[in-house]
């Protein structure tokens, strides 16, 4: 009695994740964690019915892991910029049905054609953001422009970055004014010394939460996404964000369809949902990254708006990443073969 | 006989229970000593208070003239037997009974000597590379004994040595621990709760009972002259018996046993003074014969002479245990040899006299 | 025979309730070490599909100078670990295992109360100790205000202080199972036969007790090469084990093939080193 109490909503949750013979009322959705507030989506199903159910992933590869493993049958997905552009390559998305998204006027301007996706045909941008540098006003007090600023002997021990091998590759490439999404094995060679330099002053790697270490104090300067900063700046008003002079890495978490969606009106219903003003208002308040919806930032409160870890003042040169295929593991090999010669 | 072994009113107190009490006791250099009594009478913490793995709690301990009350039992010249035998199960029997001699820092070369001297004293030659989980029980037995005398203790301590063999050899091993204690001289302290064991073996023996030395003396003096009815009770069987005088002069006394038998008892024998006493009488000291066959009646020596009838025959092998029953209703156990063959059988039911020479009584003084 | 039958109703009894741990077995352990070892040598495509034809290319890469450094120091920090855990954890064991019957449970008790904890949240404790600003250095400054205090977060004695406290439990059971095991008059008659405490340690309980240190060894050891949690909390990713560099093929690097032959040459090294352990630990226990 007590098992099947038990037992059964848990192979009915089971069973309602992998069958699509009830899309008809249920929605897959698979998204980053810490993105996507529950209350928007429960708005969701509030007003039009359709159950989301939702998953969460740390990082695109797991995302395109699971998409092509074939592990789950999704609605709706938010890959990065530069993995939206493989997967359309890959013929992994639908085409979408624009007529179905009127809120698509929302949109700014600048956010409507992208590189990865120039006619918008495949992907509706989410959300977007940078990488830049956080510093702690309190400890540091020379003026930090540009990554040759922060990877100083000075700041030894005293830096935090992205536990991201392409990134920290990209930084370099924009000191050494060389092209970030065309990688050879010449332009590694260059950058080769100035990361194992760089390697060296590092005290931590760290994706997931790179301001913890900022907050602990156990670090002063930090490479990490905007939306981190924006958390920091929230919290103290002494972390400061500041976008490379030497070049400012951009990404756009976008929204898409894959191939082998069964509930793709839903998945159009949502993304229209999620387009809307009000709706997009709740995201940013949440998530405080670069919101690229024009309608929604006017909703937004001046104190929002001055965040310049999500609002950079001014109109800096921002450089989205393409794929570059089997380039990475060249890279991911170097920055391993860095580290762990220290 | 110089002293090997001596304890001065030693207690040793667990908590609030006095495992020993006030004990004082001396062991002869080369002596074969027991500590005889049930389990949980203090025998083997004495033991334990003579090898240092307990401290007294008062009183001091001194073996060979020196005191070592506060030693570790590491730098005691004793060593010990244990009752599992407590050998290494992770060296073979050479490096087990070498084991002391490596502690001692005695050199490789004379070390092998010794081990090899100290098997062949136990019959395990060619036994070195095996594993004790190897060995059957005596064989370990044996191992343990060897890797104690290898050291050259002034003193070695068994505890319960014998008791997890079979009965037949236990037996041989008693004879073997006597003849090597013998061969070597060297005084054994030898804790064990069978009264055979302790009869067979030792030159003197300890009553051990409630933490108190009940009586000590001579395997004789034991057996035939308890000093206490739980001397007597313990050691071998007895027939006892509430005793309570009806006539004495000064050569006899005349008592009435429980049941009502009178009997006759030395004067000398008896507890000056007391009215009341307690009889011991050893089942084998009862010289039993027909009624029928006179001509077999036991010695004229015997001053006490009775009948009685057969209530029970149990069969013991070499002996008859008869349980008889006397006119005035005293209940008897005694033994007869059973001499089946061409001597006298005895049934339930039978009547038969009884003799019992007066010295064979033993007199307890009533507590 | 004709007991025949008879016999063999046992036997397929016997399978049967064998079936549920034989499944387990095929399903979480055979089966994905077959994957593993499949993927292994195949290739990756674009997106990082593992593309299912048969090359060394991933074995050859395993044995690249860049990995067999990681490697050798991830058996180096391993291998430190299971020292520390072996000073720090016998004494432990050993007075558990010796303490009065009534004691040992209660004691065993406190060693398992924090892992009913999440291990993650552990560790985050210890971040909070550790940090610049933390329990540590702020006791440290309680007491001496002058002090600078240490700067032990994301440094390698952090990675170590992490590992030794998440795998000293598996260090001290095992040697509390054989010390509880040892029998008390060995000890006495190692004494008896003159013995100080120091040699009575080494010469007979040290022995007795190595199949515990074997199995504590092998609990801690293996499992510490390959942990990667810790090394990126605490470590700060700074220095990559071995761990973090197969999880870095899976979950970043999207080379699962490659991710796997790293994995499959690490599986090697364990069972390499339990058979090393397996047959020390059959020459030194007693079968008896």
């Amino acid at each position: 009695m007590k098992l099947t109490r038990f037992l059964l909503p848990a192979l009915l949750a089971l069973f309602t994740v992998t069958n699509p013979a009830r899309a008809g009322e249920e929605l897959n959705l698979f998204g980053w964690s810490e993105y996507i507030p529950q209350g928007v989506l429960d708005g969701f199903t509030k007003e039009t019915g359709i159950k989301v159910n939702f998953e969460t992933y740390a990082s695109n590869e797991e995302l395109l892991s699971k998409l092509v493993a074939g592990g789950g049958s999704y609605d709706l997905i938010q890959p990065s910029d530069y993995t939206a552009e493989v997967m359309i390559r890959q013929k992994l998305l639908s085409p979408l049905d624009l007529a179905q998204l009127p809120n698509l006027k929302n949109l700014a301007p600048e956010f409507r054609h992208l590189d990865h996706d120039p006619d918008g045909r495949y992907t509706v941008p989410y959300m977007s953001g940078t990488v830049g540098i956080v510093v702690n006003t309190e400890r540091v007090k020379t003026p930090i422009k540009g990554y040759r600023d922060v990877f100083t002997p000075a700041f030894k021990d005293r830096i935090v970055v992205l536990a991201d091998p392409r990134e920290l590759v990209t930084w370099a490439m924009f000191t050494e004014k060389l092209p970030i999404n065309h990688v050879t094995p010449e332009s590694l060679a260059r950058v080769r010394p100035v990361v194992a330099e760089w390697v060296k002053l590092i005290k931590v790697f760290d994706s997931d939460s790179p301001k913890t270490a900022l907050l602990n104090g156990d670090v002063d300067v930090g490479v990490v996404w905007s939306g981190e900063a924006a958390i920091l700046w929230n919290e103290n008003r002494k972390f400061q964000y500041i976008l490379p002079a030497e070049g400012v890495p951009q990404f756009v978490d976008v929204l898409a369809i894959p191939a082998t969606a069964q509930n793709k009106a839903a998945a159009h219903q949502l993304i229209n949902y999620l387009l809307r003003p009000d709706v997009s208002r709740q995201i940013s308040a949440a998530f405080p990254y670069t919101n690229p919806n024009a309608e929604a930032r006017k909703l937004l409160t001046p104190e929002q708006l001055a965040n310049p870890a999500s609002y950079p003042p001014g109109h800096p040169k921002l450089t989205t990443f393409h794929d570059i295929g089997k380039a990475a593991a060249d890279i991911d090999r170097l920055v391993t073969d860095l580290k762990s010669a220290r | 006989m110089a002293t090997m072994v001596h304890l001065r009113g030693v207690t040793k107190r667990f908590g609030t229970f006095d495992a020993v009490r006030d004990v004082s006791l001396e062991v002869g250099a080369g002596e074969f000593l027991t500590l005889l009594g049930p389990s949980g009478c203090g025998k083997t913490t004495l033991l334990r208070l003579m090898a240092g793995f307990e401290a007294p709690t008062v009183g001091t301990v001194e073996i060979g003239g020196q005191d070592v009350t506060r030693l570790p039992p590491y730098r005691r010249p004793v060593n010990q037997v244990f009752q599992s035998y407590a050998l290494f199960p992770h060296l073979t029997v050479a490096e087990n009974v070498g084991f002391g001699l490596r502690m001692q820092r005695v050199a490789a070369a004379e070390g092998q000597a010794r081990v090899r001297e100290a098997l062949a004293l136990v019959s395990l030659d060619g036994l070195d590379a095996r594993r004790p989980h190897q060995l059957s029980g005596g064989q370990r037995q044996r191992v343990a004994l060897a890797r104690a005398l290898v050291c050259r203790p002034k003193v070695l301590l068994l505890d319960e040595p014998l008791s997890a063999l079979d009965a037949k050899l236990r037996r041989a091993m008693q004879l073997e621990l006597k003849r090597l204690q013998r061969q070597l001289g060297i005084t054994f302290v030898f804790v064990t709760h069978d009264q055979e064991e302790a009869l067979t073996m030792s030159d003197r023996i300890a009553i051990v009972h409630e933490g108190r030395i009940e009586q000590l003396g001579t395997a004789h003096e034991i057996y035939h002259r308890p000093a206490t009815r739980f001397a007597a009770d313990f050691v071998g069987q007895a027939n006892l018996l509430e005793a309570r005088v009806l006539l004495q002069d000064e050569a006899q006394v005349r008592v009435s046993v429980t049941g009502g038998l009178e009997l006759t008892v030395p004067r000398a024998a008896w507890p000056a003074g007391a009215m009341k006493a307690l009889i011991a009488m050893r089942p084998e000291k009862v010289h039993v014969s027909r009624l029928a066959n006179p001509a077999a009646a036991p010695a004229a020596a015997a001053t006490n002479l009775f009948e009685a009838r057969i209530e029970e025959e149990i069969f013991q092998g070499a002996t008859d245990q008869l349980v008889i029953v006397t006119a005035t209703g005293t209940r008897l156990s005694v033994v007869v040899a059973n001499e089946s063959a061409y001597g006298e059988i005895f049934h339930a039911g039978d009547h038969v006299s009884c003799a019992l020479h007066a010295d064979d009584l033993v007199v307890v003084p009533a507590e | 025979m004709k007991s025949a039958p008879d016999r063999r109703t046992p036997r397929w009894r016997a399978w049967l309730l064998l079936t549920p741990m034989i499944a387990w077995l095929v399903l979480f352990v055979v089966a994905p070490t077959a994957i593993l070892l499949v993927y292994s040598f195949c290739e990756r495509d674009e997106v990082g599909r593992v593309v299912f034809t048969f090359s060394l290319e991933n074995y050859r890469r395993v044995f690249d100078p860049i990995y067999l450094r990681i490697f050798a120091r991830s058996v180096g920090y391993a291998g430190l670990t299971t020292v520390i855990c072996i000073l720090a954890g016998y004494p432990v064991a050993y007075c558990i295992g010796r303490a009065r019957e009534e004691w040992r449970h209660r004691l065993l008790l406190l060693l398992m109360v924090p892992c009913w904890t999440s291990f993650l949240i552990r560790t985050y404790a210890w971040i909070t100790i550790l940090k610049e600003e933390g329990l540590l250095n702020g006791l440290i400054r309680l007491v001496a205000p002058t002090a600078t205090g240490f700067d032990l977060m994301y440094t390698p004695t952090a990675v170590v202080i992490g590992l030794v406290y998440a795998y000293l439990p598996f260090m001290i059971l095992p040697i509390y199972g054989s010390v509880e095991k040892l029998d008390g008059a060995l000890i006495e008659a190692a004494h008896d036969l003159g013995a100080g405490p120091l040699r009575v340690f080494s010469s007979v309980i040290i022995p007795l007790t190595l199949p515990g240190i074997a199995a504590g060894t092998l609990l801690v050891f293996v499992p510490a090469v390959g942990m990667f949690a810790i090394t990126d909390l605490m470590g700060g990713a700074r220095v990559p084990l071995i761990g973090n560099v197969i999880q870095n093929q899976f979950l970043v690097a999207r080379d699962w093939p490659f991710g796997a032959a790293l994995g499959a040459v690490f599986m090697g090294l364990f069972a390499l080193t339990y058979w090393i352990l397996l047959r020390l630990g059959a020459r030194e226990e007693d079968p008896a």
